[in-house]
C-alpha cells in the first residue's frame, strides 16, 4: 500500500465520518464545523486526482466564504432546542423509506457499473492551464452565458434588498 | 442564437433605463418597444433559416431547427401580448419597473436556450436563468408577506430540484461520458446501465418539479397565489411552456428510443397530476388559486406530449403551449381588473360590464377545452398523439374524464358572472386600449381553435 492508497483511505474515512457528524450532531455550529472538515477531505480527494485548481476553489469558496456565511446566519439566529421544529413521526418514516429506496437505486447503479480507473497518461488534466483552455474553447458558450445568470441574481439582490419607497 | 444575444442585450438596456428614465410609464413603453424589437429579431432568425435546415453553434452546444425558432417566435409574441396587457399592473407592483422588465428579458433568454439546447450544460444554465428571475419576481411585492413567503418557498424548493437535476446529469455523464444529448441515444434497452436509468429518473423528477407535475406540485398553489398577479401570469404560461419543451426535447431526442423503460413512471405522474390538479381545483374559493391548480391540471395534459414520442406530439406541444398561454394570460388580465379574487367577486359581472364578461367566458371555455377555441385543438392534438402511440389508452380515457371535471370549476366563474346577483367591483376602469387588447386575445383564441394549421404548418 503506497502513500497514494493510504491518503485515499484516510481522506475517505474522514469525509464519511465528518459527513455523518454533520447530520448527527445536535448543535448546528458543530454541524457547520463538520461540514467544513468534509469539504477539506473532499478537496484532498481532488488533489489526489491531480485537480489542484478544483481543490483550491473548493476550499476558498465552500469551506471559506459559504461556510463563514453559514456560521454567521446560525449565530445570528441563535438556534436552540426551543426553536427546533416539531417533527412528525409519519413524515420521518416516509422520509426514511424514500431515502432508503433512493440509496438502493444508487447502490444498484454503482454495483453494476464498470469503474474505469484514472487515466494516468493525462495527469495534467485538472491543471488550471488546461481548464482555462477547455473553458474558452469547447465550453465557451455555457461559460459566457452564465453571466446572464449572475446578472439576474445581482438584479435580484438589488430589487429585494433596496428599501421600497412608501407609496 | 441571434435571439439569445438580443434578449440579453435588451435586458441590459432595460437595466440601464432604470437608471436614466425616472417615469415608470416611459420605462414600460420602452420595454414594450424592446419586446417588439426582440420579436423582430426572432422573425428575422426564422425567415433566414430554411425549412429543413439545422444549425449548430459553439461545438454543438446549441442545435437550432425550425421548430425551435418558431416556438421562440410564438413565445416572444405571447410575452409581447402579456406585456401590453399587464404593463399597467406591473407598474403598480413596486418601484423597480425597469428591473422587472429586464428580468423578463433574461427569462426569455433562458426560454431560447431551453428550446435549442443540445448539451445538458446549456439545459442546466437555461433552467437556472429561467428560475432565478422568477424567484425575484415572486418576491417583488415587498409590502406583502405572502409574496415574500412565495419567493422563499419557490427558491428553496427550486434550488433543491436543481440539485436533483444536476445529480441526474452527473449520473448520465458517468454512464455515457458525454454531455451531448444526441449522443445519449440508447438504441437498445439492454445496453442501458442502471446508472443511466437512475440518471433518467432524477432528470424526470427535476423536470416534473419545474413543470409542477404531481407529486412535485406542492409549491405551485402557494407560489402562484402569493406572487404578484402580473408575474403569476408570466410564470404560469410562457415559463411553464418552455420548461415543457425542454422536457420533451431531452426525453424524445435522447431517451425516445428507450421510452418503454420510463413511460410507466411518467404515465403515473401524468395520472396523478391530472387527478390532483382537477380535483383540488374544484374546492378552491379564490379564482387565482383555482387558476394555479388549473395550471397543474393543464400540465397533466401537456405531459401527454412528452409521453407520446412522435411527430404529432411535437405539434401538440406547440399548439398547447400557445393556446394555453394566450388563454391564461387573458384570464389573468381580467382577474387583475377585479377587486375581489374570489368567485363571489365575479357575481353579476355580465350586467355591469357585458363585454368583459364575454371575453372572460371565451378564455374559460378555451381552458376547459370547448370546441372552436384554441384549448380544444390543443387537447385534441396531445390526446391524438397519445392515441397514435397506442400504449396508454387507459390514461387517455382518464384524461377525458378529468377534462369533464375541469369544466365544473371553469363554468363556476361563468355561472357567477351571468346567473348570480351581485355587484362585481372592478379594481380599475377598463380602458379602451385594454378592451382592444383583450379583443385581440379573444380573436387569437378563436383563430387557434378554428385554424390550428396556421401555427402547425411551419
Amino acid at each position: 500500500m503506497g502513500i497514494y492508497e493510504i491518503s485515499f483511505w484516510f481522506l475517505t474515512v474522514m469525509a464519511l465520518s465528518c459527513a455523518l457528524g454533520v447530520i448527527l450532531s445536535r448543535n448546528p455550529v458543530n454541524s457547520v464545523l463538520f461540514l467544513i472538515a468534509t469539504f477539506f477531505a473532499i478537496s484532498g480527494h481532488y488533489i489526489l486526482l491531480n485537480a489542484q485548481f478544483l481543490a483550491i476553489v473548493n476550499i476558498i469558496v465552500y469551506a471559506g466564504a459559504i461556510m463563514v456565511l453559514f456560521l454567521f446566519v446560525i449565530m445570528l439566529m441563535n438556534l436552540n432546542a426551543d426553536t427546533e421544529p416539531q417533527k412528525n413521526r409519519l413524515v420521518q418514516i416516509a422520509g426514511a423509506i424514500s431515502g432508503g429506496t433512493l440509496l438502493l437505486v444508487i447502490l444498484a447503479a454503482l454495483r453494476t457499473s464498470t469503474i474505469t480507473s484514472l487515466d494516468q497518461t493525462s495527469t495534467d488534466i485538472g491543471l488550471i492551464k488546461n481548464l482555462g483552455k477547455t473553458l474558452f474553447t469547447q465550453f465557451v458558450l455555457p461559460f459566457e452565458i452564465s453571466s446572464v445568470l449572475f446578472l439576474s441574481a445581482m438584479i435580484g439582490a438589488v430589487v429585494i434588498g433596496k428599501k421600497e419607497q412608501t407609496v | 442564437m441571434k435571439a439569445i444575444i438580443a434578449a440579453t442585450v435588451l435586458g441590459v438596456i432595460l437595466m440601464f433605463a432604470g437608471l436614466f428614465v425616472k417615469e415608470k410609464k416611459s420605462v414600460a413603453s420602452l420595454a414594450v418597444f424592446l419586446l417588439f424589437v426582440l420579436l423582430g429579431v426572432n422573425i428575422w432568425d426564422l425567415v433566414t433559416t430554411a425549412p429543413n435546415e439545422t444549425l449548430s453553434f459553439f461545438n454543438n452546444m446549441l442545435r437550432v431547427d425550425r421548430y425551435a425558432l418558431w416556438f421562440n417566435t410564438l413565445m416572444t409574441g405571447c410575452t409581447l401580448l402579456y406585456a401590453l396587457l399587464v404593463s399597467k399592473e406591473i407598474q403598480r407592483v413596486g418601484s423597480h419597473v425597469a428591473e422587472y422588465f429586464a428580468l423578463i428579458c433574461f427569462i426569455l433568454c433562458g426560454v431560447y436556450m431551453l428550446s435549442t439546447y443540445n448539451n445538458v450544460l446549456i439545459l442546466f444554465i437555461g433552467i437556472e436563468i429561467l428560475s432565478i428571475p422568477q424567484y425575484i419576481l415572486a418576491g417583488s411585492d415587498k409590502r406583502n408577506l405572502k409574496s415574500s413567503e412565495a419567493s422563499l418557498k419557490y427558491f428553496l424548493m427550486g434550488a433543491f430540484s436543481t440539485g436533483i437535476l444536476l445529480m441526474g446529469i452527473t449520473l448520465l455523464y458517468g454512464a455515457t461520458g458525454t454531455f451531448n444529448i444526441i449522443q445519449y441515444t440508447f438504441l437498445q434497452s439492454d445496453m442501458l446501465s442502471p446508472m443511466a436509468l437512475a440518471g433518467i429518473l432524477f432528470l424526470m423528477v427535476a423536470f416534473a418539479f419545474k413543470v409542477s407535475a404531481a407529486p412535485m406540485h406542492m409549491w405551485t398553489p402557494d407560489v402562484y397565489d402569493g406572487a404578484p398577479t402580473p408575474f403569476t401570469a408570466f410564470m404560469a404560461t410562457i415559463v411553464k411552456a418552455s420548461a415543457f419543451v425542454a422536457f420533451m426535447r431531452l426525453f424524445s431526442v435522447s431517451f425516445g428510443a428507450i421510452s418503454s423503460d420510463w413511460m410507466m413512471v411518467l404515465a403515473i405522474i401524468t395520472a396523478a397530476t391530472l387527478f390532483v390538479g382537477n380535483i383540488t381545483a374544484v374546492f378552491q374559493q379564490s379564482v387565482k388559486r383555482m387558476l394555479a391548480y388549473s395550471s397543474i391540471a393543464q400540465a397533466g395534459f401537456m405531459l401527454f406530449a412528452v409521453l407520446a414520442v412522435n411527430a404529432t406530439a411535437w405539434q401538440g406541444m406547440m399548439i398547447y403551449a400557445v393556446a394555453y398561454s394566450v388563454a391564461t394570460i387573458g384570464m389573468f388580465a381580467v382577474l387583475m381588473k377585479m377587486k375581489d379574487y374570489t368567485y363571489d367577486g365575479f357575481n353579476g359581472l355580465a350586467k355591469k360590464d357585458p363585454m368583459l364578461a364575454a371575453f372572460t367566458t371565451v378564455f374559460l371555455l378555451s381552458l376547459a377545452g370547448i370546441p372552436l377555441t384554441g384549448g380544444f385543438m390543443a387537447k385534441y392534438f396531445v390526446l391524438l398523439a397519445a392515441v397514435e402511440q397506442g400504449k396508454m389508452m387507459w390514461l387517455v380515457i382518464f384524461a377525458l374524464f378529468m377534462a369533464a371535471v375541469s369544466a365544473y370549476y371553469y363554468f363556476r366563474v361563468i355561472m357567477a358572472m351571468y346567473f348570480k346577483q351581485g355587484n362585481a367591483e372592478l379594481n380599475t376602469e377598463v380602458s379602451a386600449t385594454d378592451r382592444f387588447l383583450l379583443a385581440i386575445t379573444v380573436l387569437l383564441v378563436i383563430v387557434l381553435g378554428a385554424a390550428p394549421n396556421l401555427i402547425l404548418n411551419i
